[in-house]
């Protein structure tokens, strides 16, 4: 088994343990944390397929680049995650998830 | 190459079983929850103890919110790192063309401060 | 190190993104100068002056860049971007769609003392706007997986931001942080998808993938990620069974930003959608010609398209709130936009992109017809409507026409829309393809919509506000932003219907 192969498994892994956990928290906080592991799942592939497979010449380091710029974007949804669940919180006093069920139909 | 040859096929066979994972242990709690454990709730039930003293509040502390906002504003500097490092690094090979890209992405970064310093967020309350 | 980067050629493909950073970056500073010694009325004022000046300098960008004839496509920046036709279009259409839900910011506020005033600070609500925009309209030209998923998630984040925008309502938040929670998990899944794609052939550029799936062929890691692209997708464009937020956030956020998730971001997803799965991954496409061909996406997008068309009109029929319907209706709309989707290889994109056009100005009608009612009395249930002709007959010939145009009743612009598209399916084999026959079911399934669409009609046109009824019966004053605005989309409904040529002559 290569090390890509290795790294593929791990980020799998990753990325499952973090949907697992944003279906099954009912704090909202927590559900955030899972999204963030499934972002930070496809980042290791992002960096392993950089390292460890054939790159296209046109850019070679496109898989690194493309990992710096999603690390940001996780950064930014992290900010508006928490912010959301601020104002999620002046309203309900909570962050429990199934509190948060006015809106249905 | 036929698709069982694929040198990737064991790891779509992996994703497949890494998302029933997740899935089949919600369905497993489920059932579990369903056969063996009828919601009974009782104040003695919810106790965080099962004896001793009676506990008093929840055991979760909880930051004021106006930390989250502090919080906030330090991970979108902490991150501007990110973009600053690899431009540090290969300075010498880059054109001006570079450089005003950077300046222009710090002054973006840099007006966000200013918004927030003049909406008064970065002041304790 | 590639030494010879062109950043004049940068800026030249980002003018109109830079014309709207410029716009917001004056819309925030102008309020921190002045803002706090103005009115509330002017205030706003102010902030929606600047933000349709900048999108107005965006237009202008826009119609100076040189178009390539159709069929060609213009590459820049080392194929990051591309600029075609489609995205011509694309763009030109966000901005406009985004200048009409600006407008209606002045109508959504409430009148009386029914509540606290939400909108406090205009200036940030135009500013998150113009970042949306700018998404879409990077999401319009980008020809490199990093390029779209850096606009579709600053065009996510931002709708987040702005389905939540109202402090005052606990609706708003809850829409928003469930339309956040699930926005999250599908961008992590169309991140996983993207990882995966680029792990396969080594490149992010779309027409190099192209050229490497067309060696490679089709492999499972493929199918993996063709369906984790499918779900960030799915989500974006609201189909079943990535739909769950739709109908909350419809009704949760206010108007003007619940009318631009439907608009605006609708136009964009689809448009790089559609140029994903061509120009990226058109040679694993599978076959939607003959039942029996090669598996591909276009399965697995005919399943969405089916489910969304079936699930969102039969929820629809059993809603008793005005949003939650628009909101399935939203939803059955996704599936007959995904179908247009398929359709592209028969047409071209003209037909869904004049679909999708049509659809978000008839959209932005309702969602101002409904933000213009809230203003005297609480407007969520079909029966708050009632007596709407005698409140309002402004309001309700535009809620008319754009109702009508959303079921797709002759001659207005969602028939041709939905004649266009359909024809662009049954091109493709007749009844003997399987884009065939969902053209059929969608047909079928306009019918039933139609049942629906009629209740809402009924609802404003016939009934009468009586005294056992919620409605009030309070005349409405709409505000000069929301006449505009709606008047704009009324009339844009009815023209694009008689000449439809204005939009798919683009395209031909």
């Amino acid at each position: 088994m290569s090390a890509l192969h290795l790294c593929l498994i791990f980020s799998t892994l990753l990325f499952a343990l973090g949907l697992a956990a944003a279906l099954s928290r009912s704090n909202a906080i927590l559900v955030l944390l899972g999204v963030e592991l499934m972002l930070n799942a496809a980042n290791i592939n992002f960096i392993a397929f950089w390292r460890f497979s054939p790159q296209f010449a046109s850019n070679p380091h496109a898989g690194v680049i493309f990992a710096i710029f999603s690390i940001a974007v996780a950064a930014a949804e992290a900010a508006v995650g928490l912010a959301l669940i601020i104002a999620v919180y002046r309203h309900y006093k909570n962050v429990r998830l199934q509190d948060a069920d006015q809106l249905k139909g | 190459m036929t698709i069982a040859s694929h040198p990737y096929a064991f790891i779509a066979l992996f994703v497949a079983v890494a998302a029933a994972f997740p899935l089949g242990l919600l369905l497993v709690c489920r059932l579990w929850v369903w056969a063996f454990q009828p919601p009974k709730p009782s104040p003695v039930k919810n106790g965080i103890y099962e004896c001793g003293l009676e506990a008093k509040g929840d055991s979760w502390i909880q930051f004021k919110a106006h930390y989250y906002l502090y919080a906030i504003l330090f991970l979108i500097f902490d991150v501007e790192v990110l973009f600053l490092l690899p431009f540090a690094a290969a300075f010498n090979v880059l054109s001006w063309g570079a450089l005003f890209v950077m300046l222009a992405f710090i002054f973006l970064l840099a007006e966000g401060l200013v918004w927030a310093w003049n909406r008064g967020h970065l002041e304790w309350k | 190190m590639n030494a010879t980067i062109n950043y004049a050629e940068l800026v030249y493909a980002l003018r109109p993104e830079i014309a709207l950073t410029l716009g917001l970056l004056l819309a925030l500073g102008y309020d921190m100068a002045f803002g706090r010694r103005m009115s509330d009325c002017a205030r706003r004022g102010v902030a929606v002056l600047i933000g349709i000046v900048t999108l107005a300098s965006a237009v202008f960008q826009t119609l100076h860049t040189n178009v390539p004839p159709v069929g060609h496509a213009a590459y820049w920046f080392h194929g990051a971007f591309v600029y075609d036709t489609l995205a011509h279009g694309v763009r030109l259409g966000v901005f406009g769609l985004s200048a009409l839900t600006l407008l209606l910011i002045a109508g959504s506020i409430p009148h009386s003392a029914l509540r606290t005033p939400h909108f406090k600070h205009p200036a940030e609500y135009v500013a998150i706007q113009l970042l949306a925009t700018m998404g879409f309209s990077l999401m319009a030209v980008s020809n490199n997986l990093l390029i779209a998923f850096l606009g579709f998630e600053l065009a996510s984040l931002s709708l987040y931001v702005m389905a939540g925008f109202d402090k005052t309502s606990r609706a708003s938040a809850e829409a928003s942080l469930k339309y956040f929670l699930f926005g999250g998990m599908a961008a992590a899944f169309m991140l996983f998808g993207f990882s995966l794609i680029y792990g396969m052939t080594g490149t992010i550029v779309l027409p190099e993938i192209a050229r490497a799936l067309a060696v490679q062929g089709p492999s499972p890691l493929l199918l993996v990620a063709l369906v984790m692209v499918l779900v960030g997708f799915g989500y974006k464009a609201a189909a079943a069974p990535f739909h769950q937020w739709a109908p909350d956030v419809y009704q949760g956020a206010p108007a003007p930003a619940a009318a631009l998730i439907a608009s605006a971001s609708k136009l964009a997803g689809f448009a790089f959608f559609a140029r994903l799965l061509f120009s990226g991954l058109g040679t694993v496409s599978g076959d939607a010609i003959n039942f029996g061909g090669p598996a591909g996406w276009i399965m697995a997008v005919i399943i969405i398209s089916a489910a969304s068309m079936l699930l969102g009109n039969i929820a629809a029929l059993a809603q008793t709130n005005a949003r939650r319907l628009i909101a399935y209706s939203a939803i059955a709309h996704a599936g007959i936009m995904l179908l247009g989707v398929i359709a592209v290889r028969a047409e071209g994109a003209g037909p869904l992109f004049y679909y999708a056009l049509t659809y978000g100005i008839a959209t932005i009608g309702v969602f101002g017809v409904f933000a213009a009612i809230e203003r005297t009395a609480p407007c969520q249930r079909i029966s708050d409507l009632a007596g709407l002709w005698k409140r309002s007959p402004f309001l309700a010939l535009v809620l008319f026409v754009c109702v009508l145009s959303l079921a797709g009743i002759p001659p207005l612009a969602g028939f041709f829309g939905k004649f266009y598209l359909f024809a662009a399916a049954l091109y493709l084999n007749g009844l003997m393809s399987p884009a065939g026959w969902l053209a059929f079911l969608a047909i079928a399934m306009s019918a039933v919509g139609l049942y629906y669409y009629l209740v809402i009609l009924k609802a404003a046109l016939v009934t009468n506000a009586t005294a056992g009824t919620s409605a009030s019966t309070e005349k409405i004053r709409v505000p000069l932003g929301t006449v505009i605005a709606l008047a704009t989309s009324a009339a844009l409904t009815i023209a694009l219907g008689i000449w439809p040529d204005v939009v798919l002559g683009l395209f031909k």
